[in-house]
């Protein structure tokens, strides 16, 4: 049983204003998971997400943190264990290298300087940094901007990394880049929450899918009953990825009986359950 | 995070004063600054203010006016503390009460009130202006009476681009504190601006390219698509402010009776009681302050 | 793409270096596009799109500095003869950050930027606005700021306000990059607008293959700044070996037929590239077992 990382009790959050955001959120995340945050703009999934480091604090309800309660939690505490990376890396890049950007998270920490060191060592290896050590952030390109930039939050060794948007603005490379990279941080034992419009990312990384609509969570589970479900898909204006849609409209006529998420899904359930006309 | 914003900006409305086209207003707001420098007399100070607090009464913003004043009346009021004990004044000074190791003075409490109904007054009617004003009104204003498109055009972006600055820098900081940043100290400098000033330049790059696709820097003539239309009332309203801001500004430098900072006397427990309402709304303020930004 | 007519849109081996670069941006392009043509360009990031789209309003060479050799003519004017602000009124631009693109207080300002600046009489602006606002569905927020506006209206009203200078050709540099999936339909179905009912040219830089076998009908490829592709959807997403050498993908209803085309062999000459075709196909070519 993986020990639970984050709490949301009954959590709710009002913008000065009136505006409700957040509305009686509950939910328990645990070491490990791979989840994506889905939804509109303007449905709250930033909004809860900036709790679970403390960006922003509950006006009802609680947030949990590793057992303890954010209330009263400075950000910069938090960060200690979640890590978040905004979605636009220039707007945490200020460093003249890479390498001081990568420096500035584990210094924040109180590191010693070789335990800086080391991190950024490791950092650098981890997302394939090293031709970039010594170049300016602002000189590359910006798919790789947007690395440094979650790779400025792995020095830090977070238990969670929320990545907000990590694939938009990206071409087709680097977004497999990112897929990879999500894939090998939960591998090392970190919680990953995304924040997402990626239906591929969404459809073939993550392994649990929260849903919001109109400041409620509408939906915590996996993304293949997320993704059947084409009444919540489109009360949420979220349209499922390509292949998904082919094997919705071929289990609507029977041809099939299940939903593929990917490309290599459809194939096995080709290979399953199909086979080549005789007669065409 | 908005302890450092100051929400001054145009306030929609439909009141006689938003009406009122722009140039006669922006003459009003200059006669009385202009009328606030050349005066010290509590008299003439006063009734602006009251006029200030009349219009922004019938102009229904108080809602917003009060937020400004409610960061801006607590500087103003410090001017009293500081005055009174040391006058801008030339000596001799007529101590009239003791305060602890401070000695106030009376010419440091006329000076003080005087410098405080100053800076009020004009605010006040600088607020009424801002807030009944819409910007490119003004603008559209401003270029019938030969300025340049080109300085127009600068300002409106510049108006728009002030409120998104200040979001970025909102969102850096943020940013920075997710990743461990101490909210203040030199180490925070950095981090905190380079990401807002690169940011700014993109804009403005990419602002630029697509200016030009619009045909913007094109010669020939330039039409405007909001048309600000002068009534008699607005004309009217402007000449009437002229002659006033004259008619009293010639009284000023004419009579010199005006002049009651020797005339004036303060009992020494009102001034007392002045100068420490004056230190504890400061200090109140500063302190309500200081904890909202630790809170952040 | 059978035409005799004159292309409206044509580059002569055209190489462009950036200042103080040593690789071109782009290299030797020759490209030809009609009127009325959905084109979509398509290519990594670096590759050369946005530089190729910048040469079509005359930004380059005339606003940007580097080197230009070759030709560009939009409707048989050369690029370099004309100032941006002139060939403004043939080429309509957007870009992918729709809020960098707005700078006035209002929507209908921001539309008639470019009307104040051709010296359109109010009363036409005032026709012209309400015309542009409805086709881009903004009409009821005439007086909304710009900034209050979601990323799919801020990005319809940078497209509102190029579109009423009356452009013939309307280019959009990854328009939906930084939008939300709401708003990337309304602005894939505003592009779709121009292209369908006001019949004009749309050049659209895009990621999202699936959208560009939707709507485009001549699609160019271009990889390290050449053009690697040019041709219509059809032909181009069925090189797939090619694509994926760019590091480019096709909609995922082709890769996934030429997948089972060579694994159950099906011999299938062309692949779908749209979800109907795909859909028709596997009824045809597939029964339960």
């Amino acid at each position: 049983m993986e020990e639970v990382l984050i709490t949301c009790d009954n959590l709710s959050h009002v913008y000065s204003g009136g505006v409700v955001a957040v509305k009686e959120v509950n939910l328990k995340i645990k070491r490990g998971e791979l989840i994506g945050v889905i939804g509109q703009n303007g449905s709250g999934k930033t909004t809860l997400v900036k709790h679970f480091n403390g960006l922003l604090k509950p006006t009802y309800g609680k947030v949990i943190i590793k057992g303890e309660e954010t209330t009263n939690k400075r950000v910069q505490e938090l960060s200690r264990s979640v890590g978040y990376v905004f979605q636009n890396p220039n707007h945490q890049l200020f460093a003249k290298t890479v390498t001081a950007e990568l420096e500035f998270g584990p210094r924040n920490l109180g590191l010693s300087e070789e335990e800086v060191h080391e991190r950024v060592e490791k950092a650098i290896e981890f997302f394939n940094l090293d031709t970039y050590r010594n170049q300016h952030p602002y000189r590359i390109s910006f798919p790789l901007r947007k690395l440094v930039g979650m790779a400025s939050i792995y020095t830090m060794r977070p238990d969670v990394f929320i990545l907000d948007e990590p694939t938009t603005g990206q071409d087709n490379i680097t977004t497999r880049i990112v897929y990879q990279l999500i894939r090998r941080l939960r591998d090392e034992g970190s919680t990953v929450i995304c924040v997402a419009h990626d239906m591929i990312l969404l459809a073939e990384v993550v392994e649990r899918m929260i849903v919001m609509r109109d400041s409620v969570l509408i939906a915590d589970t996996d993304p293949k009953t997320v993704f059947s479900d084409r009444k919540l898909m489109s009360s949420t204006h979220l349209y499922p990825p390509q292949i998904t849609e082919l094997s919705h409209r071929l289990k609507d006529k029977n041809f099939i009986n299940t939903y593929a998420l990917s490309i290599d899904e459809m194939q096995k359930v080709t290979d399953q359950q199909l086979q080549v006309k005789r007669s065409k | 995070m908005r302890g450092a914003v100051l929400p001054i900006s145009m306030v929609p409305g439909n009141s006689v004063v938003h009406k009122i086209a722009p140039l006669p207003k922006l003459l009003w707001a200059v006669g009385v600054l202009i009328i606030s420098f050349s005066t010290r007399n509590p008299a003439i100070l006063g009734a602006m203010i009251v006029l200030g607090l009349f219009l922004a009464s019938i102009s229904n913003i108080w809602s917003s006016f009060l937020k400004v004043m409610g960061i801006l009346f607590p500087i103003m009021v410090i001017a009293i503390f500081l005055q009174s004990i040391a006058p801008a004044f030339p000596q001799p000074w007529t101590p009239i009460a003791q305060l602890g190791p401070f000695t106030i003075y009376q010419e440091g409490i006329y000076s003080g009130l005087t410098l405080f109904e100053r800076t009020f007054s004009m605010t006040i009617f600088a607020m009424v202006f801002i807030m009944t004003t819409h910007p490119s009104d003004l603008f559209v204003s401003l270029e019938k009476i030969g300025m340049p498109y080109v300085i127009n055009f600068i300002l409106t972006v510049t108006l728009q681009l002030i409120p998104i600055l200040q979001r970025e820098f909102a969102t850096v900081l943020s940013a920075q504190k997710s990743r461990g940043m101490k909210g203040t100290g030199f180490g925070a400098v950095l981090p905190s601006m380079v990401p807002v000033f690169v940011g700014a330049i993109e804009r403005v790059q990419q602002m630029s390219i697509s200016l030009e696709s619009r045909a913007f820097g094109s010669t020939g003539k330039k039409t405007s698509y909001r048309n600000v239309v002068m009534g008699v009332k607005d004309y009217v309203i402007m000449v009437v402010g002229l002659l006033a801001s004259a008619v009293t500004l010639y009284w000023i430098i004419v009579d010199k009776s005006l002049d009651w900072s020797r005339t004036m006397h303060f009992s020494p427990t009102l001034s007392v009681i002045l100068v420490i309402t004056a230190a504890l709304i400061f200090v109140t303020f500063i302190v309500i302050s200081v904890s909202k930004i630790i809170k952040t | 793409m059978m035409n005799t007519k004159e292309p409206i849109i044509e580059f002569r081996d055209v190489t462009f270096y950036y200042p103080i670069s040593e690789t071109p941006a782009l290299q030797n392009i020759n490209l030809k596009i009609y009127e009325g043509e959905y084109v979509a360009i398509l290519g990594l990031n670096g590759a050369g799109k946005t530089t190729l789209q910048l040469c079509l309003n005359g930004v380059i060479p005339n606003m940007i500095m580097g080197e230009l050799t070759g030709d560009v003519f939009i409707k048989g004017l050369n690029t370099r003869d004309y100032p941006t602000r002139e060939l403004a009124k043939i080429v309509g631009m957007v870009f992918d950050n729709p809020e960098f693109q707005l700078t006035q207080t209002s929507v209908a300002e921001e539309v008639a930027l470019g009307l104040e600046n051709l010296g359109t009489s109010p009363h036409d602006m005032e026709e012209i606005i309400g015309e542009v606002l409805q086709t881009v569905g903004l009409s009821g927020l005439k007086d909304r700021s710009p900034f209050e506006l979601s990323g799919g209206q801020q990005q319809r009203l940078a497209i509102a306000s190029a579109l009423a200078m009356h452009p013939e050709i309307f280019v959009m540099d990854e328009p939906t990059s930084n939008v939300d999936p709401v708003g990337k339909e309304e602005i894939i179905a505003v592009a779709a607008k121009l292209n369908q009912e006001k019949h004009m040219t749309v050049i659209l830089a895009e990621h999202e293959v699936e959208v560009v076998a939707q709507y485009a009908d001549h699609v160019i490829v271009i990889d390290k700044g050449k053009i690697i592709l040019d041709g219509t959807p059809q032909q181009v997403f069925n090189q797939i070996d090619v694509l994926a050498k760019c590091g480019l993908r096709t909609p995922q209803v082709t890769e996934f037929f030429n997948q089972i085309n060579q694994s159950k062999k099906l011999g299938i000459k062309e692949l779908p590239i749209k979800i109907d075709e795909a859909e028709s196909l596997m009824l045809n070519q597939f029964e339960k077992k």
